[in-house]
Parts: structure tokens; sequence; C-alpha cells
């Protein structure tokens, strides 16, 4: 078994998965927000305490989650690509190790979102004839660095499928 | 064929009965909840369904227009937003004509013509007459590799030597044997959770305590399961039938041809070099006779299913290799003795993942269904499925073949060349990392999304070798004549 890819993800992916985490955990807070209005507006039978006891635990866990998983993603995150083939290594709890063979690559592309183009960073998607794979938040120069060391090695193999 | 035709009329027909296929659970669901109690409400409502089909039918129908010039097949079609739709030539993978009940009655065809990877529904003539449509495939072909297909007499000969058709008793036992039975389970069971919309529950009483006295309710319970088992193998008997009926593969030069079906003779062309990898699976009723159903996975081409196509419902064990050996001889592997198996520590894992879905249906059916205490009978057959598992997971290679075989509820034996790897993986979740276990997982192409063969919980050194195996493919490059796939050649330029 060779050792672990050796390129890690930029650093301030970080910071930018923070804030998805955290704009995806706010949908969370729905949750006390309607049954605060059941009880307020209609018949409510749930006391104010118990609400808030609610809110109390969602706000700790939010706050471990924006706070830990990013930092752990980033660490499990590595990649690396050659000629011959794309090494991906990922997962928080269940570690996936991928391996895609360069020719077998169909197209890739980079786009980012809101949050990532702030930080100036950018997803590296690859597509095979048979999967879709990820490479998230690398700097802008690096993904298109990435994406078209990947599109030139993958014409230089000639054979498609 | 240079300027743009439409199809014959008949298409209108079938196009209404397309969308009324496509949408019948929306239909039904309107002509039960918006019909109401009034019998001549309802009528006015399947009139008007009728009436508003055919008039779409018809407006598609003029619509619709194909032509073929310069090598391109052009077809323009949509009723409201004009799509327009150019196939070239050399990009057509297939061409497949067929005929359902309709097209028969009147004596046409259906033609589809099928690209890579791009959904096949638009580029479909759906009534054509069967001059026309062969006019079509010669013309299309021929653009695409004009001597190949001349018809060379001694080819045609060697042709008519090599289809291998399914014989009768055969087709019986599949139809008997179909793993058809869950789906069918699943529709009888719903029919008859809705059978008291049309009889109430006293004319049951009254028809139970007419005609069977002496029954107890433990009896009627076990009746009712078992005219539910009954009616769902007669179903599944009956479409397995249908679909089957007078199978044929016939292999030619480049390509296999496929014919199946009673009603609707389905015709599907798979070409050599779009295979990529064969199944061979052992389906729990099969087993125990030494049966087993083969199955092509083709790239961006397959039926509905999955994206695969049935090879041969049914050949018994022994004649498979045989078989295999004239129709697809690079695929005609089995498991060696080499084989990599999951290491003793992995039972525990394989035993107790069958606990995650056979424990809560015991759960649920012992609180809320009447003699559900008998649902414990599933404990034993889930530890026994899961061990069945386990003794069947296995990896081996051979040559440049990946032979990979893993259980769910039937026996799933995958042959893989390494060239048509798109990708592989290892998992390994925090219980396996204790216990030093791996899965490993494997991409081919196969209809739009691919297919993925696994084996689980291998020892963690096995895995590694077999991934380092299948990343070392470059290192082995076989001679592949490969049809371009999406890319079209002129992207391929040398930037360097």
């Amino acid at each position: 078994m060779r050792s672990s890819p050796k390129n890690n993800l930029s650093k301030s992916a970080v910071s930018a998965w923070r804030i998805s985490t955290f704009i995806f955990m706010l949908f969370l807070f729905l949750i006390p927000l309607a049954m605060w209005m059941i009880s307020y507006l209609g018949s409510g039978q749930m006391s104010l305490w118990v609400i808030s006891a609610i809110t109390f635990v969602l706000v700790v866990i939010a706050g471990l989650v924006i706070f830990f998983i990013p930092e752990i993603r980033w660490q499990r995150w590595s990649y690396q690509v050659d000629e011959h083939e794309i090494d991906l290594q990922s997962g928080i709890l269940i570690i996936t190790r991928t391996l895609v063979p360069v020719k077998r690559v169909q197209h890739v592309d980079t786009r980012q979102g809101p949050i990532l183009r702030s930080y100036g960073l950018a997803d590296v998607t690859i597509s095979t004839a048979a999967t879709t794979h990820r490479i998230p938040a690398l700097e802008e120069e690096t993904a298109e660095a990435v994406r078209d060391r990947i599109s030139k090695f993958a014409r230089l193999a000639k054979e498609d499928v | 064929m240079s300027k743009p035709e439409r199809q014959h009329p008949v298409a209108a027909i079938t196009k209404a009965l397309d969308v009324l296929r496509g949408n019948f659970i929306t239909i039904l669901l309107i002509l039960f909840i918006g019909g109401g109690d009034e019998d001549t409400f309802l009528l006015y409502w399947i009139v008007g369904v009728v009436v508003l089909l055919l008039v779409w039918g018809v407006l598609s129908w003029l619509r619709f227009t194909f032509e073929l010039s310069e090598g391109e097949l052009r077809i323009e079609h949509g009723v409201f937003v004009r799509k327009k739709l150019y196939l070239t030539s050399d990009r057509i993978q297939v061409i497949d004509i067929s005929a359902g009940v309709i097209q028969r009655m009147f004596g046409l065809v259906t033609v589809e013509v099928k690209t890579a990877g791009s959904s096949s529904k638009e580029a479909k003539i759906s009534a054509l007459s069967r001059e026309k449509a062969e006019l079509l495939k010669s013309e299309l072909r021929q653009a695409v590799n004009g001597e190949e297909e001349g018809v060379d007499p001694e080819d045609k000969e060697k042709r008519e030597q090599k289809i291998y058709s399914l014989t009768t008793r055969d087709l019986l036992v599949t139809a008997s044997t179909s793993g058809r039975m869950g789906v069918a389970l699943s529709i009888v069971g719903a029919a008859f959770s809705q059978i008291d919309q049309f009889i109430s529950d006293e004319e049951i009483y009254q028809f139970i305590e007419t005609n069977m006295p002496q029954s107890t309710s433990a009896s009627l319970v076990v009746m009712s399961i078992v005219s539910i088992v009954v009616i769902s193998w007669l179903f599944s008997f009956i479409t397995t039938l249908i679909t089957y009926y007078d199978f044929s593969v016939d292999v030619r030069k480049n390509e296999l041809l496929i014919s199946r079906g009673l009603f609707e003779r389905i015709q599907l062309t798979i070409p050599f070099n779009r295979i990529q990898a064969v199944q061979i699976k052992e389906g729990l009723m099969r087993q125990p006779f030494g049966y087993v159903t083969l199955v092509i996975e083709s790239a961006g081409y397959g039926e509905k299913e999955g994206n695969s196509t049935v090879l041969f419902p049914l050949i018994n064990k022994d004649k498979m290799h045989g078989f295999l050996e004239e129709v697809l001889p690079e695929y005609n592997y089995e498991m060696t003795q080499q084989e990599t198996v999951p290491p003793k520590r992995a039972l525990r894992r394989y035993l107790i993942r069958t606990l995650w879905w056979s424990l809560p249906i015991i759960l649920i059916a012992w609180i809320t269904i009447p003699y559900g205490v008998y649902a414990w009978i599933l404990l034993p057959l889930g530890l026994l499925l899961g061990y069945q598992q386990y003794r069947d997971a296995g990896v081996c290679t051979e040559d440049d073949t990946l032979i990979i075989s893993a259980r769910q509820l039937s026996k799933k034996t995958a042959i893989v060349k390494r060239y048509r790897m798109q990708a592989t993986q290892l998992k390994q979740n925090p219980f396996q990392k204790r216990m030093s276990l791996r899965d490993i997982i494997v991409h081919v192409a196969s209809g739009n999304q691919g297919r993925s063969f696994s084996v689980r919980d291998l020892a963690i050194q096995d895995a590694g070798r077999y991934w380092q195996w299948l990343a070392m493919q470059h290192q082995t490059q076989p001679e592949v004549q490969d049809t371009p796939f999406d890319q079209p050649d002129a992207e391929i330029s040398s930037e360097d």
C-alpha cells in the first residue's frame, strides 16, 4: 500500500467551509422557531423552557460541528495528480481512497460559489464515464493548474472509455 | 430522404399511449380523486382525458419531422418549444428497430437511434414502414463504415450458425424462478390493501361465513399470505414469460443482436467494443438448480433496468463457459484458487450487518401485525444470509481481468477488464479500522450512470494489493480499438 497522496487543500478552505456549514446550520434553528411560533400563535402546550433548552442544545451542536468538522475534513483531504492517475483521499468518519486513471477522464471543470469566490477558492470536478469526483476548495490558480494538468494528461492518453 | 418527412400517422396514437403510460398514476389519481362518486362525471373525465391525449398526439405528430442529409439525421420536434436534434452518423452507436403492439397491427416499426451518453428518448421515430426504416438504417450505417456492412455471403452464412435461443423448457424455468417476485409481491400486497375500496367489510365477512364456516382468524391470515404469494408468483411468471418470449442472441462480426418479447418485440444491438463488464447472476431460486443469468454492462447504452442488458436469461452453470467462449471469449473467466476472501474476523461484521435491516422489520411486525411474533423467523434467515454473503465474497485477478463476486440476495460475479475500470476506491469506517479491514469498490461505465462492484471487509493488505493492481493499468496497455466516446477527435490536439 503506497503512502497517502501528498498535496493538501488550501488552508483557507477551513474558513470557507465554516461559513457554508454555518449557513447550513441556520436551517436547523427553524425547528425551535417553528415550535415557538406554534406555541405563541396557536394553542401552545410547549413551555418556553423546553424550547430554550432545545435551542441551547442546537447551539452547542452547531458550534461543535462548525468548529471541528471543517478542520477534520481539511486534515483528512489530500490529493495527487500525475500523468497516469488521480489519487484522492477524503472522509471524516469513513475514509475513502479513490484512484482514477487519467485516461478515463472525460472532462474536468472548476467551479466556485459565492463563498469560495470571496476566499479566492475553487472546486475541481472530474468526470469519467461512470463517476464524478470533486477536489474541493483549492486556491484558484492551483485549481486551474490542476484542471489543465488533468486535461493535458487525459488528451495525451489517446484511447477512450 | 433528403427532405423533411413525417412519421406514419399511427405515431399520433402511439404518442398518446406513451403519454398515458408515462403519467398513468397521475391520471388514475385525477380520475379517482377528481371523479368523485357520480358515474357520469367520471365518464366526462375519461372522455376529456382521451380527447386531450389524442389532440396532443396529433399535434406532436404534425410537428415531428425527420430528414437525412449529408450523413446527418435531423429531427425537429416539439409542440410548443421547437427542438432540433442533429445526429451525425459517426456519433451514432446503435440503431434499433423494434415493433410494439400498435406498430405490429399496422405493419410498422419503431426506429431508435442511440448515441453514447445522451438520452435516447429524443431520437426515436415511433412509426415508420419497415422498408423506410431499413433504408434509413442502411444509409446511416453506410455513412459510418461503408464497406463493413456490405453483406458478404460467406459472412452471412457464418452468422446464421451462431444464433443462441432460449428453449421453451428453459423459458418456463426462467419464468417460474424469476426474481421479479419481490416487485410483484409489493404490487399485489398494495392491491390487497386497497381491496376494501371496492368490497365492504360486511361483504367479506359474509363471504367467509357462507363459504368457509369453520375457518379461524389464524387460518385466514395464513390463507391470505399464501394467496398473495401465489398471485405474485403468477404475475411474475407471466411478465417474465412475456419479456423473454422467443429470446435469441445473434452473434455477428462486430456486435451482438439480442431480440426478445411476446407482444413488444425488442431488438438490442450491442457492439462488442462497448461492452464494459459481464455479470453472472445466481438467483436465490435458480442457484439450487445450477442455473445462472448472464448480464452485460455496456457503455452509454442499455436497457432501463439498471442500464444493463440480459445476455442470456437462463443457462446451466456447466454450459455457461462454453457459451461465453463462443460469444465473448475475452470474458470467459472464473474464480480461481488464488481467490482472496474476507478474513475470519470479518464474519462478525457480515452477520451484524444483516441485523440492521432484520431487527427493525421484526420489531415493527411484532408490534403492529397479529401473529407478528412469527417474524422472528427472519432473524436466523438473515444471519444465514449474512454467513452466505461472507462465504460468497471474493476477488481474484487473472491476466488483465478482475473477477469479483459478492452476494446481496443473489450471488453476482462480475468479470471486468482492467482497462475498463473508470475508478477504484477503498473505504474504511472506524469499526473497520479497528479490525484492519477495508472495502474495495470498482466502477465501470454502464448506461448513463455507471455501475460499481464491491467486496466488503477485505483484509487491509489484500484490499491494498488489488487497488495497487488496478492502479498499474497504464503499464499494460492493450490495443483497444474503441470508438471515441463523447469527446470528438478534433479536440485531441497536441498543445505542449
